[in-house]
C-alpha cells in the first residue's frame, strides 16, 4: 500500500507541473504571476456568475 | 418543592421560580431567548434568499473544515513528514489548496455581503466579526507560509520581518523563529479565528439574513431590524452544509492530485559556502565591520543610533527596545570560530584579532573588504591579492570551512543547547548576503517584483496581499527609507475602515447607489413588480 502510494501520488501530482519557472504579466508598475491572475479573474467571474445566474426555486410558504 | 416533571420545553428552560437568581439559570434563559433551536438550526428562510451568492458563506466554512482536517493530519505526523514522504506531501497539498479555496470563497462572500449592505438592521457586529475573521485568517495563512521549512518560508520570513519590526510588532512576533511561528499557526491563531467565526455565525443566526432594499414605490416593507413578513421557503441548513463540504473536499482532492504543491528545498549555509564562497566571506567580513543589514539594523536586534524606520517623529520599534539580541560580529563569526578546536593557527588568529585595537581591526577589515571585490573562488577557497589583512584570511578560511562542513548551521541554531527551533541568526546571516536574494530574484520573489504575493514556480501565492504589495511599487513608498512602517500604517488604516464600513457615512451608502443588489434579489423585485401590476 505504502509502495503504491509512493508511486501513484507523485505520478498523479505531475499531471500538471506547476514547478516549472513562473510566468508573469507586466503592465506598468503591475507585475503579477499568471497563477495569481487566474485566481483573481476566476474570483471575479464566479462572483458575477453567482449574482447573475438564476437560482433554482423551491416550494415557498406564506409568512 | 416544585418538581421538573411534566413541564414543557419553555418551562424547563425558564427553570423553577426559586432558581431564577442562579447564574446558570439566567444564562440559559438569555441564550434560549436569543437563540432558540429554530434559529440555530432553521428549516425556513425568507423567500428572497434566492441567489447563488448566499452559498459562499457556507462554502467558506466548509473550506475551513478541510483546512483544519488537513492541518490536523499534518500535525499528527509532525513538521518533517510533508517534506520526506509522498503521502505527507500530498496532505500538504490538500492543506494548501483548501486554504486557497477558503480565501477564494471568503472574498466572494465578503463582496456579496458588501453589495447587500448586510450590516443593516443591527447587523453591524456581524459585518465586523466577518472582517476581523478575514484579517485574522490572513495572519494565520502568513504564519503557515513562514512555517513551511522550505526556501519559500526562508524568503518570506526574512522579507516579512521588516514590516513587522518597523511597526514594533516584531519585538513580540519573530517570524524568523520557526518554533514560535509554528505554535502561532497551529494553536493560537486557529483558536482566535475559530472563536471569531463561531461568534460571526451565531450573529448570523441571531439576526438572520439582511432584508432586501425596499422595492421602488413600496408602501409597506419590514424595517431592517424587524422580522420578515413576506414569504418563506424551505431551507435545510444541514443538507446545505454537507453538500458544501463534499464540494470543497472534492475540489481540494482534485487540485492536490492535479497540481500538487511547491516545496523548494531550503537554502543552507553549507550550500551558500559551497556555491558562492566569495559572497559568503564578503558577508562574514561585513558582519565584523558592521556594514551588513543585520549589523546596522537596530531594534529589535541591536541598539544602533539613528537606525530603524520612523512614522513621522515616532520610532515604534524603540518602544520595546532590544528584545531579540543579535550581535552579528560575535554571533555569526567570532563565537562560532571560538568553538573550533584543535586549530592552533585559528586560535592564534582569533587572539590577534581580539587583542587588536578597533582602529587596527578597521584597517584590516577595510583592506580585506576591498580585496574581496576582486576575489576568486579556487577549489572552494577564497583567494585575494596579497595585502595587509592581519588575521582575517585565516579566520574567514576557517569560517568558510566550518560552513562547508555544515557545522556553522548547528552553531547558529542550537547555541542554547541540544534542541533548537529558533532560526533568527542563520536567517539574518543568510539574508545579509546576495546568494539568497539572487535565488529569490529568479523566482520573482523580490519586493520590487511584487514578491510578497508570489509563490515559487507557477503556483498561486498569497493573492490576497495584492494591496499590501502594491504600495511598495509606487512613490513615495518605493524609494522611502520608512516604506515598511508607512505601508503598514496605511494597511492598518484601510483595515480599520473596512471593519467600520457600517458606521462610515458615504462608504456605507455605496451598495445602495451602485445597485448590484438588484441582481442579487432579482427574483424578489421581479415578483414584487409583478404583484403590483
Amino acid at each position: 500500500m505504502k509502495l503504491a502510494l509512493a508511486v501513484i501520488l507523485p505520478l498523479l501530482a505531475s499531471l500538471v507541473n506547476l514547478n516549472s519557472p513562473g510566468n508573469y504579466v507586466n503592465i506598468g508598475v503591475i507585475s503579477i504571476s499568471v497563477a495569481n491572475l487566474v485566481v483573481i479573474i476566476l474570483m471575479v467571474l464566479v462572483f458575477v456568475l453567482a449574482v447573475m445566474l438564476p437560482f433554482p426555486h423551491k416550494k415557498e410558504h406564506g409568512a | 418543592m416544585t418538581t421538573m416533571q411534566d413541564r414543557d420545553r419553555e418551562a424547563i428552560v425558564a427553570g423553577l421560580p426559586e432558581d431564577r437568581d442562579m447564574w446558570t439559570n439566567k444564562l440559559r434563559r438569555k441564550f434560549y431567548g436569543k437563540l432558540p433551536p429554530e434559529k440555530l438550526l432553521p428549516d425556513r428562510q425568507p423567500a428572497y434568499v434566492s441567489s447563488w451568492i448566499y452559498v459562499f458563506g457556507v462554502l467558506t466554512l466548509a473550506a475551513l473544515a478541510v483546512v483544519l482536517l488537513s492541518g490536523a493530519i499534518l500535525a499528527l505526523k509532525g513538521p518533517d513528514w510533508w517534506h520526506n514522504s509522498p503521502e505527507g506531501h500530498f496532505v500538504n497539498s490538500t492543506h494548501l489548496w483548501s486554504v486557497e479555496l477558503f480565501f477564494f470563497f471568503m472574498v466572494i462572500h465578503l463582496w456579496g455581503k458588501f453589495f447587500m449592505a448586510a450590516w443593516r438592521g443591527k447587523r453591524t457586529w456581524t459585518w465586523i466579526t466577518g472582517m476581523v475573521a478575514f484579517l485574522a485568517s490572513i495572519g494565520t495563512a502568513f504564519t503557515g507560509y513562514v512555517s513551511q521549512q522550505n526556501f519559500d518560508s526562508q524568503w518570506i520570513s526574512t522579507q516579512g520581518k521588516d514590516g513587522l519590526n518597523a511597526s514594533g510588532v516584531g519585538a513580540l512576533f519573530n517570524v524568523l523563529n520557526f518554533g514560535q511561528m509554528l505554535m502561532w499557526h497551529i494553536l493560537l491563531l486557529p483558536l482566535i479565528v475559530g472563536v471569531i467565526i463561531v461568534v460571526h455565525v451565531l450573529m448570523v443566526r441571531l439576526r438572520g439574513v439582511v432584508h432586501p432594499f425596499p422595492p421602488k414605490g413600496a408602501k409597506t416593507h419590514p424595517a431592517n431590524d424587524a422580522p420578515w413578513t413576506g414569504r418563506y421557503r424551505r431551507y435545510d441548513i444541514l443538507k446545505e452544509g454537507t453538500t458544501a463540504l463534499v464540494v470543497v473536499f472534492v475540489l481540494t482532492l482534485l487540485f492536490s492530485i492535479v497540481f500538487s504543491s511547491p516545496d523548494d528545498k531550503q537554502v543552507t549555509l553549507q550550500q551558500w559556502a559551497q556555491n558562492d564562497p566569495v559572497d559568503f566571506v564578503t558577508t562574514a567580513t561585513g558582519e565584523l565591520s558592521g556594514s551588513t543589514i543585520s549589523a546596522s539594523y537596530g531594534y529589535p536586534y541591536n541598539n544602533v543610533p539613528g537606525s530603524g524606520q520612523k512614522l513621522g517623529p515616532i520610532s515604534l520599534p524603540s518602544i520595546f527596545g532590544v528584545t531579540i539580541p543579535v550581535n552579528p560580529a560575535k554571533d555569526f563569526v567570532l563565537h562560532p570560530l571560538a568553538t573550533i578546536a584543535f586549530n592552533p593557527s585559528l586560535g592564534s588568529a582569533l587572539s590577534t584579532y581580539n587583542g587588536a585595537s578597533s582602529t587596527q581591526q578597521g584597517k584590516w577589515l577595510d583592506n580585506y573588504t576591498k580585496a574581496l571585490n576582486k576575489a576568486q573562488a579556487v577549489n572552494g577557497a577564497v583567494m585575494v591579492a596579497p595585502g595587509n589583512y592581519g588575521p582575517l584570511p585565516v579566520m574567514m578560511s576557517a569560517l568558510l570551512k566550518m560552513a562547508d562542513n555544515g557545522g556553522l548551521e548547528a552553531a547558529l541554531v542550537a547555541n542554547h543547547g541540544f534542541y533548537g527551533t529558533d532560526y533568527t541568526k542563520p536567517l539574518l546571516f543568510l539574508a545579509d548576503g546576495s546568494y539568497l536574494g539572487n535565488i529569490a530574484q529568479k523566482d520573482h520573489l523580490l519586493g520590487t517584483q511584487w514578491g510578497m504575493m508570489n509563490e515559487t514556480g507557477n503556483f498561486p501565492g498569497q493573492a490576497w496581499l495584492w494591496l499590501y504589495t502594491f504600495w511598495y511599487q509606487v512613490q513615495p513608498f518605493a524609494s522611502s527609507g520608512n516604506a515598511d512602517v508607512l505601508v503598514w500604517s496605511i494597511m492598518i488604516l484601510l483595515s480599520v475602515i473596512m471593519i467600520l464600513v457600517p458606521v462610515i457615512p458615504g462608504l456605507r451608502a455605496i451598495p445602495e447607489k451602485v445597485k448590484v443588489y438588484r441582481f442579487i434579489w432579482k427574483d424578489y423585485y421581479h415578483e414584487e413588480e409583478k404583484a403590483k401590476t
